[in-house]
């Protein structure tokens, strides 16, 4: 019996070293001077989501390049984990906490209320009433969804393009919104009736979700059945679980894939000549920002950084290997979107 | 060889009590009703437009089907009502469970019938996703099926798919041959399952325990081997995919060879697993002696069987279909690993081996039914009936639950499954 206890003991440390051992990463060299510490808590889909853990970590990345900052990280493998890691990193002292997703939004509120001291900054949540040592960073996603979904109305060959997302909660749905609201715009300025699979503007929580953000499989099908209902280009808002929605449009070859969050065509390796573009939400930028108030001591807590079409917080990618695909003057009309929405005239609420 | 005395018997017809004759008409009448009272309410008129070949094939293509859908609706609601009165009646004593199963196919039709009214739907496309969804789940089952048919509880599948996942899209990207990388896949599942046996059958340590510490152990290392390779070095997360194989001739039939005859390997690979464990478990000498081990191992010690070593080699082969169910993934799907992306579904497979009543025909069946509700959910959804999307996440396990307490009634599990077997 000695030598099995021995056997177990040694598959359970290793299994609890080898779970623990992605976190938390320090990339510092020692340094003389006590350095600034940024901790990002991601959700659920692992730093290496190509999607939005990925981008907001890449802020915290160049914080420690540009600002001097220690960036490291703790992986939420489930939602039990929020909390956990957020105490772990107050355990150790960080100057800036940031949370990355809406789902984080409770946890975030309880850890910040529980130690006024720290400062914390979460991705994805506007706090009302705001908390006075919380920074928010929220995205208008769907003024740049919005252009995503006018170029796929004006590439479909079928006469329909689809979209889903992982779960119907606010900073997904703002993708799916702006983007039947582009194809919807797109219909009244040409006259068209381009249809958009998977999302109705007047039942979001009737939409097509996967309920999952790992289970690529499932982003298979739910490609391989929207390409079966007609769809030729697809949003999926679902971080890694798109990347099974393009495998199928790869296997398939007839349909295009619209990326989220980061340009897909610079993540997303054996893709490249099916990516029309990427709905970019640029995390790294809000991240990077929040991370110079605390630098410079000017953390202004109880706001929030808002990235727009307007500062380059959102935006599209572009076309890349599909450039020569896509007619100049629908890149011109595009351009001519983005100026219109960025001035106020027009108001993407008034498409329906 | 005096194998005929372990003969197991399993009650195979049970005796239907009046309340469950009657309870079962009155579902069944009640179904018929629900389709008379809410899907029938379509313009008449209207057309239904069911797409009988899956995008993207051109072999065995077949028409569109068709069907006006009041008057379908209406046959089938007053099919489905005289089939519940005659049920009530007298019963269909032994073919109840199939009239069931066939009213409520009836119903899952109208359903669709009335969802796609003034519509299209691609039906088959539909079918060929549900039978995609259901592989690794399939696999997962017979991988539990072989193990808990020897008496060992095996709740590392999980673990072991995920594992396989990864190391088959390790293993195939460096060598660039999805053959080595399915080898690998099956390989590193097999020595979980060795794990697993040495600690349950030698040690004879808890079995869900010893699942349990395989399941944490392959999350943490797929996820670290992935976030410290895969995820960096793309060219090692690239293995190249298994192509659609056409079998000559059978692929053109239309509606079945779309389906079946020009799939992906893995269906083939299930496919084939379910005639081969199927016949080897109940009509061989092999088949029964892992039974007999399975049921009542000190009579089948008493007969001269080696337990220690038919248990080992069903965890064996049990961690091998596993490994395949894993491949799938990343081999025959995706073509990339990412953390925890078998998101479950070993622990379906498993629910699915239980609703199977352990048996490859049953988990196959089980399995078919959950990637069915689950494609017929997407559908549904895509067609907009106003379903809001959290119910149609639950209807598999749903239809799961109602067929669990309804039609299979009590399992049969087998007698010694969990328990570790002591030499006296």
């Amino acid at each position: 019996m000695k030598k099995f206890s021995l056997v177990l003991a040694l598959v359970l440390i290793l299994s609890l070293v080898l779970s623990a051992c992605t976190t938390p990463q320090a990339t510092a060299t020692q340094a003389p001077e006590k350095k600034l510490k940024i901790c990002q808590v991601t959700d659920t889909g692992g730093i290496d989501d190509k999607s939005f853990n990925a981008t907001a970590w890449k802020g915290a990345l160049r914080a420690q390049d540009e600002l001097g900052f220690e960036a490291k990280y703790l992986e939420s493998k489930e939602v039990a984990d929020y909390e956990k890691n957020l105490n772990a990193f107050i355990e150790e002292k960080c100057d800036l906490i940031v949370t990355v997703g809406f789902l984080l939004g409770d946890a975030t509120k309880a850890a910040a209320e529980a130690n006024p001291d720290f400062k914390f900054s979460i991705v994805d949540f506007a706090y009302d009433p705001p908390i006075p040592n919380v920074v928010g960073q929220v995205f208008a996603t769907d003024e740049a969804a919005f252009l995503a979904g006018y170029l796929a109305a004006g590439m479909t060959k079928t006469g329909k393009v689809g979209t889903f997302g992982g779960l119907p909660i606010p900073p997904v749905t703002i993708f799916m919104d702006g983007f039947v609201r582009g194809v919807k715009y797109y219909n009244q300025v040409k006259g068209t009736s381009v249809e958009v699979l998977g999302y109705d503007l007047a039942a979001p929580d009737k939409g097509l979700f996967t309920n999952s953000f790992d289970d690529q499989t499932k982003g298979k099908e739910f490609g391989i059945t929207l390409m079966d209902e007609g769809a030729d280009i697809i949003m999926p808002v679902a971080g890694p679980v798109g990347l099974g929605t393009a495998a199928a449009v790869k296997e398939r070859g007839n349909a295009l894939i619209i990326g989220v969050d980061s340009d897909w065509f610079l993540t997303a390796e054996g893709y490249q000549d099916i990516i029309l573009t990427s709905v970019l939400k640029n995390m790294d930028a809000t991240t990077l920002e929040v991370a110079k108030q605390v630098k410079d001591g000017a953390f202004k807590g109880g706001t929030n950084v808002v990235g727009t079409l307007a500062n380059n917080g959102v935006g599209i990618a572009p076309y890349h290997n599909l450039d020569s695909k896509v007619p100049a003057e629908l890149k011109a009309e595009i351009e001519q979107i983005k100026k219109d929405i960025i001035d106020g005239k027009i108001k993407l609420a008034d498409i329906k | 060889m005096a194998t005929s005395t372990i003969v197991i018997h399993r009650k195979k017809v049970e005796v239907i009590s009046p309340t469950r004759q009657r309870a079962t008409g009155i579902i069944e009448i009640l179904l018929g009703v629900l389709i008379f009272l809410f899907f029938r309410r379509t313009e008449p008129g209207m057309v239904a437009r069911f797409v009988m070949t899956p995008g993207g094939l051109d072999r065995g293509a077949a028409p569109d089907w068709l069907i006006p859908a009041y008057s379908t609706l209406l046959v089938l609601a007053i099919l489905t009502v005289i089939l519940g009165l005659v049920q009530v009646w007298r019963g269909f004593g032994r073919w109840m469970n199939l009239v069931l199963s066939v009213v409520v196919g009836l119903t899952v039709f109208s359903f669709l019938t009335w969802a796609t009214a003034g519509k299209s739907l691609n039906l088959v496309g539909m079918l060929s996703a549900a039978i995609l969804l259901g592989v690794p789940i399939i696999l997962g089952a017979f991988s539990g099926v072989l193990s808990e048919r020897a008496g060992v509880v095996n709740i590392a599948i999980e673990g072991m798919m995920l594992m396989a996942a990864m190391v088959g899209a390790l293993v195939g990207s460096v060598t660039k041959n999805m053959w080595v990388g399915l080898l690998a896949a099956m390989l590193s599942s097999m020595l979980l399952a060795l794990i697993h046996g040495v600690l349950s059958i030698h040690y004879k340590i808890n079995q869900i325990i010893s699942g349990t510490v395989i399941n944490i152990f392959s999350a943490g290392l797929s996820s670290y081997l992935s976030a410290k390779f895969l995820q960096t070095y793309q060219q090692l997360n690239n293995p190249p995919i298994f192509p659609r194989i056409p079998i000559p001739l059978l692929a053109d039939i239309p509606v079945i060879g779309p389906l079946f005859f020009n799939t992906n390997l893995f269906v083939y690979i299930m496919l084939i697993s379910l005639i081969v464990i199927q016949v080897a478990l109940f009509s061989t000498r092999w088949g029964l002696r892992l039974r007999a081990v399975g049921e009542h191992p000190k009579a089948a010690d008493t007969l001269g069987i080696n337990v220690f070593a038919t248990r080992y080699m069903a965890v064996l082969l049990s961690g091998l279909m596993a490994g395949i169910g894993g491949a799938f993934f990343t081999l025959g799907s995706v073509g990339r690993f990412d953390e925890m992306m078998t998101a479950g579904k070993g622990f379906i497979g498993l629910a699915a081996m239980i609703f199977g009543n352990w048996t490859p025909l049953g988990a196959f069946g089980a399995g078919l039914l959950f990637g069915f509700a689950d494609s017929v959910a997407t559908k549904l959804t895509i067609l907009g009936t106003g379903i809001p999307t959290q119910f149609m996440a639950m209807a598999p396990y749903i239809v799961t639950m109602i067929v669990l307490a309804g039609v299979v009634g009590r399992g049969q599990m087998p007698a010694a499954d969990g328990t570790p077997y002591e030499k006296e």
